[in-house]
């Protein structure tokens, strides 16, 4: 069986190459999406309750285990979240097969996909998965239809940036580095 | 010593310290005497002043000759709205931000420059050169929260600014490719392998990977040859024309956001050629032969000799070349 090193490196371009095919579905979904609920595709977004920030402070001092951790819990939630909307959707037009539908469960998959492929390199890291139990909040139920659709934007948005994240978050973790676990030295030069 | 700002086309009144409007004085600019005709009383009057009524202005006490007043005079215009620009070209480690003047306001100006993330307030830390460009460490990354850069700009004349509101990814914009080289393939006349390194300035091509964009064309002809590359430094170009100069540029970007940088310094190359001195002694024999048997044969002035032959000897070799394949086909056909 191949050596953990190297299973970890493929492991880690596979999800590079996952990561870049999800940030371009994403973001034509973001087009279709757009189009679909009338917003305007400039439209601001304030940072919506419940969906996982991309935006990190000191990124090139975390450690690959902080990478993987971060990168899971934002996954599970995603998942969550775009099954949410996908029900949501499936409500609203009660036809199953749409085309805003079919893009939707295109990319629930493939985040389901990129969540599977983090266990598997959180395992490989030793530490095991952390349990299942992902916080979703549920859309509170005053919420109008046009606050939904604009949640629903700032949902994708930040997937779109997570996707980015995520590519960047592996190919650090790919590098061939003493140990994984140890903090790569940030370059401080300005 | 005194400084006075004035605008260009105000009239300006200098009065000679305390002396009364009617004391007798004498006027200077620059250690000219100022004719009379300009003072009222004891009062200087420039109309419509000038750029060129810049300078040093005088006042001296008719008969003592005492220094009684003395002042520079700038003349300028308040500030246009300045010319603003972000750029990230060491992403992720920050972005710098570049400024200038549309017209010159010929007196001295003070730029202010402000930089919010959300809510928070960043320092833009000014570079020692070139001046008018201030440098920022990015704090946080894949931040969707915009960042708004509002560049004031004051002089004696008055203010003006300007404000540019981006996202992190829209600004990175490597710069070009550096040490690009091209060089011919040997025994391959149709190959030119292009080679080149990352900016330096990119900080860490090993997580942050740029891809590439060539682009190639002979010198004598205006529509260029694209490749993009998504990845390695170097790539073989596999369908020049035989023997003639190309010139070739790279130019970068992020793997996933940003756009292109400009392109690289140009390079110039052209594909391995065949000796000359070994092909005429051959195609003077075929030639012989062909003249002497079939007539159907043109001679062998082909249309890529003609054109205007940059590389003397490239342009021979092509022509000896084409007489020698012209000359081979004739020879079959006897």
């Amino acid at each position: 069986s191949p050596s953990p090193g190297l299973r970890r490196r493929d492991l880690c371009s596979r999800g590079i190459r996952l990561a870049g095919k999800m940030r371009s579905d994403v973001v034509d979904l973001l087009d279709t999406y757009v189009e679909w609920q009338g917003l305007d595709a400039s439209a601001s977004v304030a940072a919506v309750e419940g969906v996982p920030a991309a935006a990190v402070e000191r990124w090139d001092e975390q450690t690959g285990t902080q990478r993987l951790l971060e990168n899971l819990a934002a996954y599970r939630t995603f998942r969550a979240l775009l099954a949410q909307m996908l029900e949501e959707q499936q409500e609203q037009l009660g036809e199953a097969d749409t085309e805003l539908g079919r893009a939707l469960a295109s990319v629930l998959l493939q985040v389901s996909a990129f969540t599977y492929h983090l266990e598997e390199l959180l395992q490989l890291e030793s530490r095991g998965t952390p349990s299942e139990e992902v916080d979703v909040p549920v859309p509170p139920s005053h919420l109008g239809l046009f606050e939904r659709k604009l949640r629903g934007l700032g949902v994708l948005r930040e997937l779109a940036q997570w996707a980015v994240r995520s590519a960047r978050d592996l190919r650090q973790l790919a590098k061939p580095s003493p140990g994984s676990s140890s903090a790569p030295g940030p370059d401080e030069s300005p | 010593s005194h400084t006075q700002y004035e605008r260009v086309g105000a009239d300006v009144t200098m009065k000679c310290g305390s002396m009364d409007w009617d004391a007798a004085v004498t006027w200077m600019a620059n250690g000219t005497d100022i004719d009379e005709s300009h003072l009222n009383g004891s009062y200087l009057i420039l109309k419509n002043v000038g750029l060129s009524q810049s300078g040093q202005y005088s006042c001296y006490e008719g008969s003592s000759w005492h220094l009684k007043y003395q002042t520079s005079l700038m003349v300028g215009t308040p500030p246009k709205e300045p010319v603003l620009m972000c750029r990230s070209n060491n992403y992720p480690k920050g972005f710098y931000c570049s400024w200038h003047l549309p017209t010159p306001t010929y007196i001295p100006n003070f730029f202010n420059i402000s930089v919010i993330h959300g809510t928070r307030e960043m320092v833009c830390e000014k570079d020692a050169f070139p001046k008018n460009r201030c440098h920022i460490r990015y704090i946080q990354l894949f931040s969707t929260v915009k960042y708004k850069v509002t560049l004031t700009v004051t002089n004696a004349l008055g203010k003006n600014s300007t404000t540019l509101t981006f996202d992190e990814f829209a600004i990175v914009k490597p710069d070009p490719p550096e040490s690009v080289v091209a060089k011919p393939v040997p025994n391959n006349p149709r190959r030119l392998e292009v080679s080149w390194q990352n900016p330096s300035s990119w900080p860490d091509p090993e997580s942050f990977p740029l891809k590439f964009f060539l682009r190639y064309r002979p010198l004598i002809l205006d529509q260029w040859q694209h490749v993009e590359l998504s990845d390695g430094t170097s790539h073989t170009i596999t369908d020049a024309y035989a023997g003639k100069e190309y010139i070739i540029q790279v130019a970068a970007k992020d793997n996933d956001i940003g756009t292109w940088s400009d392109w690289s310094m140009a390079v110039h190359a052209t594909p391995w050629t065949e000796e000359p001195k070994h092909l005429t002694t051959e195609a003077q024999i075929t030639e012989t032969t062909s003249t002497s048997t079939s007539s159907f044969m043109p001679p062998p002035t082909t249309k890529i000799c003609d054109k205007g032959a940059v590389v003397g000897s490239g342009a021979v070799a092509v022509c000896w070349t084409a007489g020698l394949v012209l000359a081979a086909y004739g020879v079959l056909f006897i």
